[in-house]
C-alpha cells in the first residue's frame, strides 16, 4: 500500500497529464457534430455575446457587395413575379372556374438571422448566427442567403444557434442538376471555401459545364430547387459506376452577413409519416 | 502574489479575445496566427507542471469553445505546457538563478527568450496542424502550415511581448 501510494506520488504529473489529454481526445474524436453539447460550442450566451459586439464593428465592412448582390437578387424577383402574374392571368382566362387554383400552401417559412462568427480555414467550419430557440429557430432547419444554401442548424442556445456550414465534410446535401432528375450529394472536400463536389453522379449522363446545381428536396430541411452553385468540371470517381462534378458555389462563405432559416411547417407531419412506417415495418416483421 | 494572479487572469482575457479576432486571419490561405499560446510561454517557470497543465487545458478549452473545434486546442495546450519546462532547460539551466520567475527578455537576456519562443511556438504549431490534418495526407501542405504560422505567430507575439514591457517599464 505504501509503495502504491508513493507511487503515485511520484508520477502524479503524469497521471494528471493522462487525465487532461484524455479529456480531450474524447472531445475530439466523439465525432458526431450533432452530439456537441450547448455549453461546449460557440452557441452558448458568452461566445454569442462576444461574437455580436465583434460583429457589429465588422458587419460594416462588405455592406457595398452585400447590397449589390441584393438589388440583383431584387430585380430577379421581380421579374420572375412579373412573369408569373402574367402567366396565373393567362390560365385564369382559360378555365371557367378559378377556385382550383386559388389554394396556396405556405409549406415553408423565413427566420432571418445575421451571421456573428463564421470560418472558412478550418477542416470542419460552422457559422454561429444571432437567432435561437426563442426566435423559433430549432435543430436541423436549414439556412440559405440570397445566393444560395449556406448549412444546417446544429446547435441551438436561447438566443444563438451554430450552424454546420457547407463547407464542413460532416455535411452531405443532396442536389440535382436543374432540369434534370439525376441527383447526387454535395460534400466539401477540404480545399478552398468556394468548390464543393457534387458525387455519385450516374456515368451515363453528360453535363455540361456552367450548369445549375439546386437542390433536390428529397429531405425536408430544403424545399426543392434552391440554387447552390454551378459545375466547373467533372472528375472521375475512384468507383466506376460514378463520377463527381466540381461545383462552384454560388455562396460566397466569406462574406456571410445575413442569412434565412428555413422553417419547414410540415416536417413534423412528415416526420410523423416516416416513423410510422418504419414502425410499421418493425411490426410486419 | 495577487497582483501576479490578476495579470494572468487579464492576459488570459485579453489572450481568448485576441485570439477570436485573430481566428479569422489566414494570410495566403497558409499562415493562421496562434497568439494564445503567449499565455502559456508567460507562466511563472517555477510554477509546478500540474498547475500549468491546468490552467494550459484551460486556455485551450475556453478557445475550444470559442472557434467550434473540440478539444483540437485543449490537448495541443496540454502536450505544449507538459513540454514546457524541458524545452526551458534546453537554453537555461541555472533555473533557480532567475530573478524573476516569469520569462521574458529582462529575464533571459534577447538571445535566450526568443529561441525559448520560437521553439514553444513550433512546438504548438507543430501540435495543432498535426492534429488538425492527422492523417498527413498532405505533408507538404501541413509543413508549410505549420512553418508559415510559427513566423507569423512569433512575430505578432513578439509584437504584444514588446507592448507589454513597455509597460512595465512605465509603470
Amino acid at each position: 500500500m505504501k509503495n502504491l501510494i508513493n507511487f503515485i506520488i511520484k508520477y502524479f504529473s503524469w497521471f494528471v497529464f493522462i487525465f487532461y489529454v484524455a479529456i480531450s481526445c474524447m472531445l475530439l474524436f466523439r465525432n458526431n457534430p450533432y452530439q456537441h453539447h450547448v455549453y461546449l460550442t460557440s452557441a452558448n450566451s458568452i461566445c454569442s455575446a462576444v461574437y455580436g459586439t465583434i460583429n457589429n464593428v465588422t458587419s460594416y465592412f462588405h455592406l457595398h457587395e452585400i447590397n449589390e448582390d441584393l438589388h440583383n437578387r431584387n430585380a430577379m424577383l421581380e421579374m420572375e413575379v412579373i412573369n408569373l402574374r402574367n402567366e396565373l392571368e393567362s390560365v385564369k382566362l382559360m378555365l371557367p372556374d378559378t377556385t382550383t387554383i386559388a389554394g396556396t400552401n405556405h409549406d415553408f417559412e423565413f427566420i432571418l438571422a445575421h451571421v456573428i462568427s463564421n470560418s472558412i480555414s478550418q477542416p470542419q467550419n460552422y457559422i454561429t448566427i444571432n437567432r435561437g430557440s426563442a426566435d423559433g429557430i430549432a435543430p436541423e432547419m436549414g439556412v440559405v442567403d440570397q445566393n444560395g444554401v449556406v448549412g444546417i442548424v446544429n446547435v441551438v442556445g436561447p438566443h444563438s444557434a451554430r450552424v454546420i456550414s457547407l463547407l464542413n465534410p460532416m455535411f452531405r446535401l443532396s442536389c440535382k442538376v436543374k432540369g434534370s432528375n439525376f441527383f447526387g450529394s454535395l460534400v466539401w472536400d477540404g480545399k478552398d471555401a468556394r468548390h464543393a463536389l457534387l458525387e455519385e453522379m450516374p456515368r451515363h449522363v453528360k453535363f455540361e459545364k456552367g450548369d445549375t446545381i439546386v437542390t433536390s428536396g428529397y429531405s425536408s430541411v430544403f424545399p426543392e430547387g434552391l440554387i447552390v452553385g454551378t459545375i466547373v468540371e467533372q472528375l472521375k470517381d475512384m468507383n466506376d459506376n460514378f463520377f463527381s462534378l466540381r461545383v462552384a458555389l454560388s455562396t460566397d462563405f466569406t462574406q456571410l452577413s445575413t442569412v434565412r432559416a428555413i422553417k419547414n411547417n410540415r416536417q413534423a407531419e412528415l416526420q410523423q409519416l416516416e416513423e410510422e412506417k418504419a414502425s410499421g415495418k418493425e411490426a410486419k416483421k | 502574489m495577487i497582483k501576479t494572479i490578476l495579470q494572468f487572469i487579464m492576459l488570459y482575457v485579453v489572450l481568448t479575445l485576441l485570439q477570436v479576432v485573430c481566428n479569422h486571419i489566414c494570410i495566403f490561405g497558409v499562415a493562421i496566427p496562434i497568439v494564445y499560446i503567449y499565455f502559456i510561454i508567460r507562466l511563472p517557470i517555477n510554477l509546478s507542471v500540474n498547475w500549468a497543465m491546468t490552467l494550459a487545458f484551460l486556455m485551450g478549452l475556453t478557445i475550444d469553445v470559442f472557434s467550434n473545434t473540440q478539444g483540437m486546442n485543449a490537448l495541443a495546450c496540454v502536450i505544449a505546457a507538459a513540454l514546457r519546462r524541458p524545452v526551458f532547460s534546453l537554453y537555461f539551466a541555472r533555473e533557480d538563478d532567475l530573478p524573476n520567475p516569469i520569462p521574458s527578455i529582462q529575464t533571459l537576456g534577447i538571445g535566450i527568450y526568443i529561441k525559448y519562443l520560437l521553439s514553444m511556438v513550433l512546438v504548438f504549431c507543430f501540435l495543432i496542424f498535426a492534429i488538425q490534418a492527422f492523417t498527413l495526407h498532405n505533408l507538404q501542405l501541413t509543413l508549410l502550415r505549420i512553418v508559415a504560422s510559427t513566423i507569423l505567430s512569433t512575430l505578432l507575439i513578439f509584437g504584444i511581448d514588446s507592448l507589454d514591457t513597455k509597460r512595465e517599464k512605465r509603470l
